[in-house]
């Protein structure tokens, strides 16, 4: 063996090592991509200010909240919100792309999830609202069509700068947030 | 000479550290297990999700139920366990559908099913954030588990990574078994009320 094959063989040998630690990585992140970027898109990123009053194009849709009630509680610490929203189809294929799902946040970033039955006090205190469907009523969704829906959640009652954020599956990062 | 025994140690070293590698391998449960969250009865633990408070614990041979429709009882061959407490959401609102009692020999009991209907049962209440709720809990063990054992409560009964209150249950003591109690409705914010026959 000769000192310039000795060298070279040497080379190789410690760029190989140094190469694992490059390649290592890239093959984690090439192997878990799909997954990373599902999660990414399953994640409340983008969102879509709407102010009191207007509507927002979302989702294959004209979206605009129609009333955000306050109802007392079962408790006095309790405070009812009844959000109510209508959706305006453009597109019904985009609009059933993917579950809807309904949050109302604070300034604390808490997250109330919809109630999953209103109850005797909205249908007392609020009774149009009763009546409407929960999120799902999309799944009726024609082109030209209003569908107007309502949720319930059970708020403390000191909570304050509440908003309503909605996604669609399909659209995703984005998510209409009204204040 | 000196380079076969280097090969012969290498190959030893090797085995040697291959055979510690797969002694030690965690199994898939043990990397999947709930993140524990130890916590004492009488004080409030604080986890990430939820914070729960165990106020009471109390042991009886025989449970009366007492209801709108009708009055039942219940026996059992172990002993009856009701645990009483507070719950509350700490950022989103979500149900805790799962709690076992670990008994001091490592057996766990799930919750019993005979009594599920009641008001204020742990998996019946939604808990939101900011909004404390009165939560119950029973459980029919063997009474050699009573003492030293462990309340065990999660989102749900498998839930890989999630958060696991684990809660002391010093106070719980053979010598308090009640022959019978009484476990009724109320009207009150505390949507029942137990109380000794």
């Amino acid at each position: 063996m000769t000192a310039a094959t000795g060298m070279s063989e040497r080379r190789r040998y410690w760029l190989s090592l140094a190469a694992l630690a490059v390649v290592l990585p890239l093959a984690i992140v090439v192997n878990s991509w799909d997954s990373l970027s599902e999660w990414r898109r399953s994640e409340f990123r983008t969102p879509i200010a709407v102010e009191r009053g207007t509507t927002q194009a979302y989702a294959g849709a004209q979206w605009q909240l129609t009333g955000l009630t306050r109802l007392p509680g079962a408790t006095p610490e309790t405070t009812l919100i009844v959000a109510e929203f209508d959706a305006a189809v453009d597109d019904p294929a985009l609009l059933q792309a993917g579950p809807c799902a309904v949050v109302l946040t604070d300034d604390k970033g808490r997250r109330w999830l919809p109630v999953f039955l209103p109850g005797r006090t909205v249908r007392q205190g609020r009774p149009a609202a009763a009546d409407k469907p929960r999120c799902y009523g999309l799944a009726r969704a024609e082109k030209g069509k209003t569908i107007t829906m309502a949720e319930t959640f059970t708020v403390p009652e000191g909570a304050t700068g509440l908003a309503l954020s909605i996604t669609i599956g399909g659209a995703r990062p984005a998510y209409l947030v009204f204040r | 000479m000196s380079a076969v025994l280097k090969g012969l140690g290498g190959l030893a070293l090797a085995a040697a550290v291959l055979y510690g590698m797969q002694r030690t391998t965690p199994g898939y449960g043990e990397i999947t297990a709930p993140r524990p969250v130890a916590g004492k009865l009488g004080h409030r633990l604080e986890g990430r999700a939820f914070a729960i408070d165990i106020a009471k614990v109390q042991l009886a041979r025989t449970v009366a139920t007492k209801g709108a429709a009708r009055d039942s009882n219940f026996t059992t061959s172990g002993v009856w366990v009701l645990v009483e407490g507070t719950a509350e959401a700490r950022t989103e609102s979500l149900t805790l559908l799962s709690a076992e009692w670990l008994g001091a020999n490592g057996v766990r009991y799930a919750m019993s099913q005979r009594l599920s209907s009641l008001p204020g049962m742990l998996p019946g209440q939604r808990l939101e954030p900011g909004l404390p709720m009165p939560v119950l809990m029973a459980f029919e063990i063997p009474e050699g588990q009573v003492a030293g054992g462990t309340l065990l409560i999660a989102r749900s009964a498998w839930a890989p990574l999630a958060e696991q209150a684990r809660i002391e249950m010093a106070g719980a003591k053979p010598v308090d078994i009640r022959p019978c109690l009484v476990l009724a409705r109320s009207q009150g914010r505390v949507p029942w009320t137990v109380s000794a026959e």
